[in-house]
């Protein structure tokens, strides 16, 4: 088993003149929280989409634990344990909390057609919802229908159902946007729960939190890769300082 | 929350109590129609509570719902033909009027016939769906007007109703019974899928068809065997109803009547299941009504759809059951 758990390469993707993806490499290693920095507009959420499978690229390779995937429609990835947020929340509106979660728990239980008993009584859910709705916090909201949960809530229950059959590759795009002060801390806090249990790559503008959560950092500008280090090197590098931080 | 399931259940216990208790009654008044105009009713419910299935939960639009509710009937009107005419069918299939065989038989070839028309509809969205089930929908429809063989435009008499061991369909009490313990097996088969983990697949594809992806659950093929199963139901409400009117035409494939099923449970309520069943109730009692008096009762029905649409959010079952508000 490489230490590897993702390897991109020369990733590319345009959008008439733009190119949201120019030519981009990136290395995940296991086990690490892996942030992806750069300005509006860079390509950071053109990047994620490629690694979930949402867009294809025109060009480039992603190897995930071992397999190419770049290829591989969205369903597939995210049984290999890929798993994401969007960067506009995205959940079951029209379901309850529990039947959202229920739907992430029988993902991962393979290909099955049951037509007659009720599935939030069936054992494998009953077994796991629990430490389900416990782990993002929502055991009291589990009978709310989720469109009626507050935005932080919200954000807490789509984390909850990518945490579920425990992916080895969590992306998160922009987390902690439009949460307020409290819930970007309570976000903070779960993402450092889960620090060494699931390797997580982290789109984030909010630096301080990049810059407390991170191992590594890579600095996209313009769809390229700019810089890739530990947060003390991003920190003081010169390019990042003038491209990225001088901006704020 | 509890409060409004014990509400649901006490409203459709006494619309329950109400469809078996409707025969005595009637009969006791000296009045007949009213049984056969209520076995109308309970044919059209089941078709509709079938579309509920795919409009209400699997958010699959389908314009051309009458295909399938078509077929049943013409698969009863065709087998009594062959069994008349003593011809078999193809040269094959010998007819039948036996109602265990060719009930059967309606469902299946509706069933498959969602499947091939679903495999199709279903790489499409949105308005491309509703265009794409309409178009497939009306192709049937001039197919049994060209079908000369089998009445054409002009459709097929069927001269006695199926045979069913121990019930004598041709006697309205028996099929009556029989219809309204049809839907409700089949509201109970709904029901209880609408819950299950087919069902919630189903919900989820319909609320969120992205993340349904992301979480590692391709949708398709439980959209499309959701398809097949809201075909079969409407195959089956076609068979009775060929069997209540004795007859069947291309009419019954018409996109009039996929219209008005959807009708029927908007007016009752989008995913609530016994919604259509009131829906349908109401409709149908209206045209009814309303037909008595002119031609054009769509003209007062019309208002009436748009003004439930517009303040009901769950329909007239929404409104009963106390859960219909359009603002949450
Ligand atoms: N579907 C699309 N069609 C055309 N251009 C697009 C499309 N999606 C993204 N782009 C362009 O590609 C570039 C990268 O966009 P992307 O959303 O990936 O940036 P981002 O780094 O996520 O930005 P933000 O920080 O604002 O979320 C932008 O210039 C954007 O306008
Ligand atoms: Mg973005």
């Amino acid at each position: 088993m490489s230490d590897r758990i993702l390897e991109v390469r020369d990733l590319t993707k345009s959008y008439g003149a733009i190119m949201a993806s120019r030519r981009l490499c990136l290395d995940i290693d296991r086990g690490e929280v892996h942030a992806l920095i750069g300005p509006n507009g860079a390509g950071k959420t053109t990047a994620i989409n490629q690694l979930s499978g949402d867009i294809l690229p025109d060009s480039g390779s992603i190897v995930f634990d071992g397999v190419e995937i770049s290829r591989m429609p969205p369903h597939r990835r995210a049984r290999l344990g890929l798993a994401r947020s969007f960067q506009i929340t995205s959940i079951f509106d029209d379901l309850t909390v529990e039947e959202n979660l229920a739907l992430a728990i029988i993902a991962h239980a393979g290909h099955n057609f049951r037509f007659w008993r009720n599935c939030l009584k069936t054992p494998l859910v009953q077994r796991e919802l629990p430490a389900a709705l416990e782990r993002v916090d929502l055991d009291r909201q589990a009978g709310t229908i989720a469109r009626s949960l507050s935005h932080g809530e919200k954000r807490q229950l789509e984390v909850g159902m990518a945490l579920t059959g425990r992916p080895k590759l969590l992306l998160l795009d922009e987390p902690m946007a439009g949460m307020g002060p409290g819930g970007t801390v309570e976000m903070a806090k779960l993402i450092g729960r889960l620090r060494g249990e699931i390797t997580i790559l982290l789109v984030e503008h909010d630096m301080d939190a990049v810059f407390a959560l991170a191992d590594r950092i890579t600095v996209l500008v313009y769809g390229e890769c700019v810089a890739c280090g530990t947060v003390a090197e991003i920190r003081h590098h010169p390019t990042v300082r003038a491209a990225y931080l001088g901006e704020d | 929350m509890s409060r409004s399931g014990t509400r649901t259940a006490a409203i459709v216990a006494a619309g329950g109590l109400f469809f078996v208790l409707l025969p005595p009654v009637a009969t006791f008044a000296g009045e007949d129609y009213p049984i056969s105009l209520f076995t109308r009713i309970l044919i059209y419910a089941i078709a509709a509570v079938s579309l509920d299935l795919l409009i209400g939960y699997g958010g699959m639009i389908s314009l051309g719902h009458a295909a399938f509710v078509g077929l049943g009937a013409y698969v009863v009107g065709i087998l009594h033909q062959h069994g008349t005419d003593g011809q078999p069918l193809l040269g094959l299939l010998p007819g039948s009027d036996n109602a265990l065989l060719v009930w059967p038989l309606a469902v299946l070839i509706a069933a498959l016939s969602a499947l091939v028309i679903g495999s199709l509809s279903l790489r499409t969205s949105g308005m491309h769906f509703i265009m794409i089930t309409l178009a497939f929908a009306q192709m049937l429809y001039y197919f049994f007007i060209g079908l000369e063989k089998y009445g054409g435009d002009d459709g097929l008499s069927i001269y006695s109703r199926n045979r069913l061991p121990g019930l004598d369909l041709g006697n309205d009490l028996h099929f009556y019974y029989l219809c309204l313990s049809l839907l409700a097996a089949y509201l109970l088969f709904v029901h209880r899928l609408v819950q299950s983990r087919f069902g919630l697949v189903i919900r989820g594809a319909s609320s969120n068809s992205r993340r349904i992806e992301a979480i590692g659950i391709h949708s398709y093929r439980y959209r499309l065997v959701c398809f097949a199963i809201a075909g079969a139901g409407g195959g089956l409400a076609g068979a009775l109803l060929a069997n209540q009117t004795e007859f069947v035409s291309p009419g019954l494939l018409n996109w009039t009547l996929s219209g008005e099923l959807m009708v029927m449970v908007l007016l009752g309520g989008l995913g609530s299941l016994f919604g259509p069943v009131l829906g349908a109730t109401i409709f149908l009692l209206l045209e009814e009504v309303l037909a008595m008096y002119t031609e054009h009762w769509m003209v007062f029905l019309g208002p009436f759809l748009v003004i439930v649409v517009i303040f009901l959010k769950r329909g007239l079952f929404g409104l009963l059951t106390g859960t219909g508000q359009r603002h949450e």
